[in-house]
Order: C-alpha cells, then sequence, then structure tokens
C-alpha cells in the first residue's frame, strides 16, 4: 500500500519536472510558428499576442518570392534572392555531405579492418571539432582570397567536408565493426577483389546506418553558420546568412518576415532529426556508449 | 547478389575443424569448443604454401596500394589545409594591413604582435569570459540532461512522446535560436509578459540590455540549445548500464540513493567524462547565437574569445593581431584538447576492459 503510493508520487514528480522542461522547449518553438503567421502590427503588441486574431501568410509570400508590397527598399534589399540562398544551401550542405561520408566510410572501412589509424590517430582526428574554428578562420580567408575561393561554392565545400570528416569517420566505424569479419573473408574465398568485397558486400550490410550518418552529418553543416560568414560575401549566401541579413538591414524588427524565413530553415533539419534519433547517440558518442 | 551467396555457402569445408588446430581433423563426438569456419589466416597460409612466393608479394602490395586508396582522401585534405598554419604563423609575425595589396608586402615585426596580444587586458578578459561560459553552460545542461536522463531512463508511458520533443533544441539552427529568443526577451516581450502575468505584477527585467544579466541569458542559450546533448548521452549510458549489478544491490537492501551513488554513477564515468569535455570545448568555440543576439554587448559582457577574435579582425581590421591572438588561442586550446583526449582515451579503455571482462563471465 505504501509502495504503492510512493510509485504514484513519483510518476507525478516525474510528470510534473517533465512537463515543465517541455515548456521550456516547446514555448520558444510555439513562438516562432506563431510569429511567422502574424501581422506586422502584433509582432510588437503589449501585451504579447500569444495567438493571432488575424493569422496571414503573407510573411512566407515576402519571404519566399522576395517581393515586398509595400515594404522599405531597406527591407527589399535583404529580401534578394531567397532561392538563391535556399540552392546555395542545398548544393553546399549535400556536397559536403556526400564527399564527408563517402572518404569517411572509405577510412572507417580501413580502420575497422586494417588498422588504417591507430586508436591514438583516430581520437587525434577529434581535434578538427574541438579546436574552436574561428582560430583558423583568419589564415583561412587570406589563403582563401589567394586562392580564389572566396565566396566560392567549392570553398565552402571543402571547409565543411574537413571538419565533418571526424564524425564521419566515427560515426560509420561503429556501424562497419557490427559487421563480421566472416563476411569478407567468405568473399575473398569466392575471389573477389578488394573493391568489389567494399561495394557488394559491407557497403549493402552498414547502407542505412550510412543514410543515417549522411543525414547527421546534413544537420551539421546546413546549419553551420561562422565559416559561412566569413567566407562569403555576395555571391554565395547560405541560408542562416540570409536570416542574419534581415538583422543587419533592418536593425531587427521585421520579426514576422524573420520567424517565416527561420522556419523555413528548422523545419528538414527537425524532420530529418526525428528520423534518426535512434542513432543521433551513435554521432555523438564517439564508441563511448555501448549497446 | 554475391551477398546472398555467401551466406548460402554451406560451411562444408570447415566442419570438424577448429581454428586454432587447423591442421588436424577433430575426431567425432571430441570437446573442441571452437568449431568455426575456417579462419581467413589459416586459408592464406595454405595458399601462400602451395604457391609461389612472387604471388604472396603481389598479394601484399595490394592491400598496401588498396590502405594507401583509402587513405589518400584524408591526405590532400590535410595537405590542403597546410598552408593555413603556415600563414596564420607568417601574418602573426609581419605587421599587415588591409592598405597593402599583396600579402608578401609586410613587413617583419617579429613577436612584438604577440606582445600587443598578451598584453591586451581586453583579450585576456575575453578568455575568460569563454571559459566562465563554457564551465557555466556546461554544468547547466549537464546538471539539466542528467536529471532529465534519471527520471527517463526507465520506461514508461509517454517516453517516446517526451524524448522526441527534448531533442528538438539539439537540431535547430543556433541562428535561429537566437533569433527567436531575442524575439522572446526584449522588454516588452512574451517572456517578461507571462511572468507578469502569472506573478501578477508587471515585471521588467531587461534580458538583453542589462550587462549581467545579458552574460547569464547568452548562457541559457547554450543551455537551452545542448541540454538534449547531455541528455541523450547519459541515457543511453543508463538505459545500458547491466540491470544485474542494481538488482542485485537490491536484493541485497541498498536504497536507491547507494545504488545511484555506489553503482550507477561510477560506470557512467566514462559517459560523464564525454559529455563535459565535448560539451565545454564547443562551448569556447560558440559564435553563432552570442554573435547574432548581442553582438558582444551591452559593452563587452558577452565578448567571449571568438567574438573578440571576430571584432578584431573583421570589425576593426587589425588581421596581424587576430592572427597572433588566434595563433595564442590555438597553442593553449591545443594543449587543452591534448589532455582532453588523452582523458577520453583513458575514459575508453576502461570502458573497454569493463565491457571486455563482462563478456568473458558465462
Amino acid at each position: 500500500m505504501r509502495r504503492q503510493t510512493k510509485r504514484k508520487l513519483y510518476a507525478v514528480f516525474r510528470f510534473t519536472m517533465l512537463g515543465l522542461w517541455f515548456l521550456i522547449v516547446a514555448f520558444p518553438m510555439y513562438w516562432i510558428i506563431a510569429t511567422s503567421f502574424k501581422p506586422a502590427h502584433e509582432w510588437f503588441a503589449w501585451p504579447p499576442v500569444y495567438w493571432s486574431r488575424t493569422p496571414t501568410l503573407e510573411n512566407y509570400r515576402i519571404v519566399w518570392t522576395g517581393q515586398a508590397s509595400s515594404s522599405t527598399t531597406r527591407e527589399t534589399a535583404s529580401l534578394q534572392k531567397p532561392w538563391i540562398a535556399l540552392g546555395n544551401s542545398l548544393v553546399i550542405s549535400l556536397t559536403a555531405t556526400t564527399l564527408s561520408v563517402a572518404f569517411g566510410t572509405l577510412l572507417a572501412y580501413g580502420v575497422s579492418r586494417y588498422r588504417l589509424l591507430s586508436e591514438a590517430r583516430m581520437f587525434n582526428l577529434l581535434m578538427f571539432r574541438m579546436i574552436p574554428p574561428i582560430v583558423v578562420a583568419i589564415p583561412l580567408t587570406l589563403y582563401y582570397s589567394t586562392l580564389h575561393l572566396l565566396d566560392t561554392v567549392v570553398g565552402l565545400v571543402i571547409v565543411y567536408t574537413i571538419t565533418t570528416l571526424p564524425y564521419a569517420v566515427w560515426m560509420t566505424k561503429s556501424f562497419v565493426d557490427e559487421v563480421p569479419r566472416e563476411m569478407e573473408q567468405a568473399a575473398e574465398i569466392l575471389g573477389a577483389s578488394r573493391w568489389r568485397t567494399v561495394w557488394e558486400v559491407i557497403f549493402p550490410l552498414v547502407r542505412s546506418g550510412v543514410l543515417a550518418t549522411f543525414l547527421f552529418i546534413l544537420i551539421l553543416t546546413w546549419s553551420e553558420y561562422l565559416m559561412a560568414l566569413i567566407l562569403s560575401k555576395t555571391d554565395v549566401v547560405t541560408l542562416p546568412i540570409q536570416l542574419s541579413k534581415f538583422e543587419g538591414t533592418t536593425e531587427g524588427r521585421v520579426y514576422g518576415r524573420q520567424a517565416a524565413l527561420a522556419v523555413g530553415i528548422t523545419f528538414p533539419l527537425i524532420i530529418v532529426g526525428c528520423l534518426i534519433r535512434k542513432h543521433l547517440v551513435r554521432g555523438f558518442s564517439f564508441g563511448m556508449v555501448k549497446r | 547478389m554475391l551477398v546472398q551467396q555467401v551466406i548460402l555457402l554451406p560451411p562444408s569445408q570447415g566442419e570438424g575443424r577448429c581454428a586454432p588446430c587447423a591442421d588436424t581433423v577433430a575426431p567425432e563426438g571430441s570437446l573442441c569448443t571452437d568449431l568455426t569456419w575456417p579462419s581467413l589466416d589459416f586459408m592464406i597460409e595454405r595458399s601462400a604454401m602451395s604457391t609461389t612466393v612472387g604471388v604472396r608479394q603481389q598479394r601484399r602490395s595490394g592491400i598496401a596500394l588498396f590502405k594507401w586508396t583509402l587513405l589518400t582522401p584524408l591526405f590532400v585534405l590535410l595537405l590542403f589545409l597546410l598552408p593555413v598554419f603556415l600563414l596564420q604563423l607568417y601574418f602573426s609575425v609581419h605587421a599587415w594591413t588591409v592598405y597593402l595589396t599583396n600579402w608578401w608586402e609586410a613587413d617583419f615585426v617579429g613577436f612584438e604582435t604577440f606582445r600587443a596580444v598578451l598584453t591586451d587586458p581586453r583579450f585576456f578578459w575575453s578568455f575568460l569570459r569563454s571559459f566562465a561560459f563554457a564551465g557555466l553552460s556546461t554544468l547547466g545542461c549537464f546538471l539539466i540532461g542528467f536529471g532529465l536522463a534519471l527520471l527517463m531512463y526507465r520506461p514508461f508511458k509517454g517516453h517516446g512522446f517526451f524524448y522526441a520533443c527534448f531533442i528538438l533544441p539539439m537540431l535547430t539552427v543556433p541562428i535561429v535560436i537566437a533569433y527567436t529568443f531575442e524575439m522572446l526577451l526584449y522588454q516588452k516581450g512574451p517572456l517578461n509578459g507571462i511572468l507578469s502575468m502569472l506573478l501578477g505584477t508587471d515585471i521588467n527585467i531587461m534580458w538583453l540590455t542589462n550587462p549581467t544579466i545579458a552574460a547569464f541569458t547568452v548562457i541559457g542559450l547554450e543551455i537551452w540549445n545542448w541540454t538534449p546533448f547531455a541528455f541523450i548521452l547519459l541515457l543511453a549510458g543508463l538505459a545500458a548500464l547491466p540491470h544485474e549489478l542494481v538488482e542485485a544491490a537490491q536484493s541485497l537492501g541498498a536504497s536507491r540513493w547507494r545504488i545511484f551513488w555506489e553503482i550507477q554513477l561510477p560506470l557512467l564515468r566514462p559517459v560523464i567524462f564525454l559529455v563535459l569535455i565535448l560539451r565545454f570545448l564547443e562551448a569556447i568555440g560558440e559564435f553563432a547565437k552570442t554573435w547574432a543576439l548581442l553582438q558582444g554587448g551591452p559593452g563587452s559582457a558577452t565578448e567571449t574569445m571568438p567574438l573578440y577574435l571576430y571584432l578584431t579582425t573583421w570589425q576593426f581590421f587589425r588581421v596581424s593581431k587576430g592572427a597572433a591572438m588566434s595563433y595564442t588561442v590555438m597553442v593553449v586550446m591545443v594543449a587543452v584538447v591534448l589532455v582532453a583526449i588523452r582523458v577520453l582515451r583513458r575514459e575508453k579503455h576502461a570502458l573497454d576492459r569493463m565491457y571486455h571482462r563482462a563478456g568473458e563471465q558465462p
């Protein structure tokens, strides 16, 4: 009897605490979605408008078509080329992610089967991730300007490939490690070449893992801000930079438009993240969490 | 498909033959525990014995070529990156300004810039601020994440829903977080509105304009953003702990508190170290949210090291100073990261040993 009440009390306590954190997490999310449907006069109203009585799609229309019906020139300046920014973001993050995962998978296979990199080197690979990226930003900018890579898609792709490679290697390695070696041994006995073994025996077995890695790295490259800010000026504008341009050119006073663009940027990531939520731990844990 | 062939291949050659004593066929019904397929080494040895030395060499060079092909992308990328570090050294010992057209025309000044950097109190404070920011936000992420993980590691109704919701902040683009919180936190904004409503008085907290509060606001943002990281890792760690130990302790009459302190916490140590180290190091380099929200202001209350570096180079255009500064930071950070990697490796080894031992016992 006492035990049951105790258990019930714990359930209530748990629900309260989780509910509290749920509110803290969900409220900003809710607010940005709500703001994206608000007309201009509700952005700064006091008391705040928690639920718009006159919801509108105007913000989305302006942000994604780049045409404002009755806005200032300053605002239109920042609204240029939204589709180009989307295209840039897609091209850059997809290319960089593909390269990173391809190189990472090959390396991971080599490490797993041929001890290509010692365990110490594998850990040192993490340095790319652990050293703050800002410390190489200055020489990188000057190096890029010498190579004429500044403000180009290729330049950003290279940087993103390098910075996400450690995650790609570690994550795919955890999948390759799970494939029994007997697979390759059997393939070799049957006379398959090494590349054929990789492509036709190992790859089909780790395909879902590679896909999870791909989506995981896509999240990282899609939301990157610092390098995109430093290495691009006008031609290559990614979505996060496009969003920050609103702030710069309009003194941050077009909340509805910002919110509409922000929802557009974040929505794909949330879908992708929920798809691979079982694999997120693997991506971040570097083999430190056994299952 | 080759895979199917492999799976369907009957293990006829290996039957009755054990790998360690491969040459002898085990007698019928004898106790040979290691009844496996013939190992690859065994096959190679056999083929090597029956063929010439040339084939063996061919095979070995084939492996070498294969290994180098796998390594090439990494080498190319590293080689591409190498000049960056050389350039960094070059710029930190030369006085270069944007007025000079070519970077190789800069004057050599030796360690003058380094001295200027090391005696710059603003740099010192920004560095300190970065460490304080990283330390506090790491602690916050860890405590909240651990609390949530402890509440959730045993299955209950609604587990999946809460899990999916709690990982959302981690998936949100940092810059979006910054702008969202700007909308929430301005003085006549919804957060003060809700607080006023709940408390019944007019609350006017200056989240973004009061220097002290702003510093904590930025830390709060980092905590909001990255608590999911601590949460998912600690939850996975807790769920992976062997049940037997906890059950054994329970049947011996240990209290929940004691089980937590003496069994769960020590076993979780590798994951805890991983969370703290990764979070701390990434928080030191945090730029996007702090910059987008406050640009280092008000005053210099949120001017962390990455922000000061950015300001020096891209706002004050003092490229050489920025380079010397980033070199200094890099040296410090490489030292910190090497220690961190050592700790991580030690923990990984401890973990592997633990699971290895556990695997040995039947």
